[in-house]
């Protein structure tokens, strides 16, 4: 398929490993605001790891998407092994970047300091500027810096492995100095995270002086740290001399900081910094978002359409269908969801357990969890359905069950509300407050299922069966999340907030690009 | 009332004393009434001053009264007139201002923290230390990645804890550092279910079903399954364990094991059978009395207990089970 292509276009969309190829939460959102926004046309920017990693389209492209352009983070290994001339590199612009590390460094109360240092480097970055991609792979200058700050800083032997994560760590960096480079004219930039995408956005923000704005759903650096924490493939060469026992290793804390700080850059150039309810909204805060620029904008979803599903309910009791709608990825936890099917098979006869979503993201994990299906013994109760179009799901369904250990505001659980079913879920992001709701009011509605704790498939599975066994109890959660989900999370409420929002940075890309930007 | 009678009358019989020393003019008998007057009126106006000194001087007693005996005896007039005046005067001096420049604060909420549950490192103070919200998260970071040094076994309940943490960090790394833990068994465990899949004799395939067996333990033992997951942890585990000694019934150490797996499930009567087996093919005593013993006080049977006990009271070994045995067998 061939990708639209424009000459120009009014917002242009920073998508990080989200739509269109990848199928969720964020993606189904960023499908809605395109379509809620006919009157604009939207560049979309695609970043993804890998050409390998992603399939087809997983949604049909918006009319008023004019362009799309993909680009693969880590599509660079593997190509012919070429000479390389010897080069000396660009020793101001080099100090410049030692500079910039130092206060990296120091922390995250460089203030103005740090960030005018970082516009001077970004500029540096760009195409046609001092620092250059074969400089920092292949100059002297380069190499001078790697190996003053492996002394001086370098907590792990090993310098090979440190060279390479520097390498592997910076390259991307180019990459998108080049996209913001030869991207379309348009008129405002809006990212859906921090992270590389956010990155981008603010080298967008720095070389073309346009507003950007910033919604980000769950928060990237932690979601990264999660990554960060639990992957296998950081090394740790120190030996028991050498060790910290309360000290991570240094790698792990060099993929920490980078993140840090692509979220800060980011943080430093979006306003406004949207995000999704007032927990995020404190997070973003402490990671360094100016809190004058913050504000919550709760997602909302289409009450009618789903709504109508209520009437396709079985009359009788709900189904014994626990239903975990997600991506097969590590962060849903998947696994504590399996584990709670274990309990409620036994003690519920005909209950089962399905698991909606999309297993291509990350291989290893789904062929994971479905090992522990087998060993288990849940072969003929759990299903992989793979990914499912919410509104043939939801009328077979008796809840909508989460057990992630990191949310922002799950669509799928409005939906579920909005369609007639309750939800059990973990106590992450806003989702105590979508059960129970919020304040006095909020409250009063009652709550819409219940809330566990996270990784605990006892409390998962003893929530779900008393929901399931007591019609009761699982009509009053049923009622409680359809008003809920009726007066607070319509879509046309979410809309009416990002209309003012698109208006406001327009407005300020037409007054000049210039001035807007902070010197 | 006293006091003030003291001073009146050191007062009158001081001026006594003068006023016969004016009168009797210059004699040796006139000095000595005036010396024994004056003496006297010394006495009674220390004893005045000494009560009327503020609390913190009085004491000691006697050297304090007899200084300011000496200071009104010695010092004619003046020494009299100067203590009377200190004495009567002081109290309507303006006190010494305390040096400004101190405001009054409210208490700060100090948090023990650092003495929950013992001081140190050890176990109970980590989990004191690890379980303390209003430590500093950075701190509590710290400590939880030490954890990773210490066994799974000892480090999961902590882990636990913390998965209900306020601080998502906390939580995010404690659920990493288990889920860790937890991958690498169940990996082990699903390679091992596909060799015993594959196997091609009944040799290998009973091989595989021990080492299964380990593997379900495993779980259990280092405390990565709880609730009914734990018993189906164990009941995969027994299930491995007859069907690996069903090829081979002489093994002393997976009959221990069956043992352990039926006490587990509380099925005590053939874990005490388990145990016996497992003495009898040969496993030494230490490894198995214990858990005999414990079978033993589960049924209330203390004598039993004792005398099995008793049996161990000679090794030197066994350094955690030694305060047990000593406590069961004192006599």
């Amino acid at each position: 398929m061939s990708h639209p292509r424009a000459e120009s276009a009014d917002i242009a969309l920073l998508l990080e490993g989200t739509f269109p190829y990848v199928a969720g939460g964020v993606s189904s959102w960023v499908n809605q605001i395109i379509r809620a926004f006919p009157e604009y046309r939207f560049a979309l920017v695609f970043l993804g790891s890998r050409p390998g990693d992603y399939g087809p389209a997983k949604y049909a492209l918006p009319e008023n998407v004019v362009h799309l352009e993909t680009h693969y983070l880590h599509d660079f290994w593997g190509g012919a092994r070429e000479d390389v001339p010897a080069l000396d590199g660009d020793a101001e612009a080099f100090a410049r970047v030692d500079a910039l590390h130092d206060l990296f460094r120091a922390g995250a109360d460089t203030g103005p300091a740090g960030m005018s240092a970082f516009h001077e480097v970004a500029r540096d970055l760009m195409p046609g500027g001092p620092l250059t991609l074969p400089d920092f792979l292949h100059s002297g200058q380069a190499w001078r810096v790697i190996t003053e700050r492996y002394r001086k800083y370098c907590s792990d032997p090993s310098f090979v492995d440190y060279f390479w994560t520097i390498r592997i760590m910076h390259r991307p960096l180019w990459q998108l100095a080049g996209i913001a480079h030869r991207l379309i004219p348009v008129r405002c930039f809006h990212t859906v995270s921090t992270g590389y995408a956010g990155f981008l956005g603010a080298l967008l923000r720095v070389s073309r002086g346009l507003p950007l704005i910033l919604t980000e759903h769950g928060i990237y650096t932690k979601e990264r740290k999660i990554d960060l924490y639990q992957s296998e493939w950081i090394r740790d060469n120190r030996n028991v001399f050498q060790k910290d026992p309360a000290e991570l290793s240094y790698f792990r804390q060099m993929w920490i900081r980078f993140f840090e700080w692509l979220g800060r850059l980011c943080y430093d150039a979006a306003d406004p910094i949207i995000a999704l309810y007032e927990a995020n909204r404190q997070r973003q805060i402490a990671d360094g978002a100016p809190p004058a620029r913050t504000r919550s904008i709760p997602n909302g979803i289409d009450l009618p359409r789903l709504a109508a599903l209520r009437a396709q309910r079985p009359a009788d009791n709900p189904p014994p269908v626990l239903c975990l709608i997600g991506r097969v990825v590590p962060i849903k936890d998947v696994k504590t969801f399996i584990r709670a099917m274990r309990i409620v098979a036994d003690r519920l006869p005909g209950a089962e357990g399905w698991i909606a979503g999309p297993a291509e993201e990350d291989p290893a994990y789904a062929e994971e969890c479905r090992n522990l299906t087998e060993s288990l013994g849940l072969a003929e109760r759990v299903r992989f359905l793979g990914f499912q179009k919410i509104h043939e799901l939801m009328p077979r369904i008796g809840l909508v069950v989460l057990s992630s250990i990191s949310e922002a505001l799950p669509l799928v659980i409005l939906e579920g509300y909005a369609a007639g079913v309750p939800t059990v879920s973990t106590d992450v992001g806003s989702c105590r407050q979508l059960v129970e709701g919020l304040d006095g009011e909020d409250r009063a509605l009652g709550t819409a299922g219940r809330v566990v704790r996270i990784a605990d498939p006892q409390q998962l599975a003893e929530a779900a069966l008393e929901l399931l066994g007591d019609r009761a109890a699982w009509r009053g959660a049923q009622a409680a999340g359809i008003a809920r989900v009726e007066r607070y999370y319509t879509d046309t409420l979410m809309f009416d907030r990002y209309r003012e929002v698109y208006a406001g940075a327009l407005g300020a890309a037409a007054q000049g690009s210039g001035d807007a930007w902070r010197a | 009332m006293s006091q003030t009678k003291l001073g009146l009358s050191a007062l009158a019989l001081e001026l006594g004393a003068w006023a016969q020393l004016a009168v009797a003019g210059a004699s040796d008998q006139a000095l000595a009434t005036y010396l024994a007057a004056h003496g006297g009126a010394a006495a009674l106006l220390a004893l005045f001053a000494l009560a009327l000194l503020p609390a913190g001087y009085r004491e000691p007693r006697l050297p304090v009264l007899l200084l300011l005996f000496a200071v009104i005896f010695f010092i004619p007039a003046l020494g009299f007139i100067g203590t009377l005046g200190v004495i009567l005067l002081t109290p309507w001096l303006p006190r010494l201002k305390t040096p400004a420049g101190f405001g009054s604060v409210e208490l700060p909420a100090l948090d023990p923290h650092e003495r929950i549950g013992g001081a140190g490192f050890r176990q109970p103070g980590m989990r004191g230390f690890l379980s303390n919200a209003t430590a500093p998260v950075a701190t509590r970071l710290r400590a939880l990645v030490s954890l990773q040094n210490i066994p799974t076994r000892l480090a999961s309940p902590l882990l636990r804890d913390l998965l209900a943490d306020p601080s998502e960090d906390l939580r995010l790394l404690a659920y990493g550092m288990l889920d860790s833990r937890e991958q690498k068994l169940n990996r082990a465990i699903h390679r091992e279910l596909r060799n015993r899949k594959e196997a091609a004799d009944a040799e290998v395939a009973a091989r595989s079903a021990r080492k299964l067996a380990q593997l379900y333990w495993e779980l259990t033992y280092q405390g990565l399954v709880q609730g009914e997951l734990l018993r189906h942890a164990v009941g995969e585990a027994l299930r491995y364990a007859q069907e690996a000694l069903a090829a081979d019934p002489a093994d002393a150490n997976l009959t221990l094991r069956l043992g352990r797996l039926l006490h587990a499930q509380g099925r005590n009567d053939e874990a005490r059978k388990a145990y016996g087996e497992a003495l009898g093919l040969g496993l030494p005593a230490t490894r198995v009395i214990p858990y005999l013993a414990e079978l033993a006080f589960e049924a209330r049977d203390h004598d039993e207990v004792r005398r099995l006990l008793a049996v161990l009271r000679d090794w030197p070994g066994m350094p955690r089970l030694q305060p047990v045995i000593q406590y069961w067998t004192r006599t």
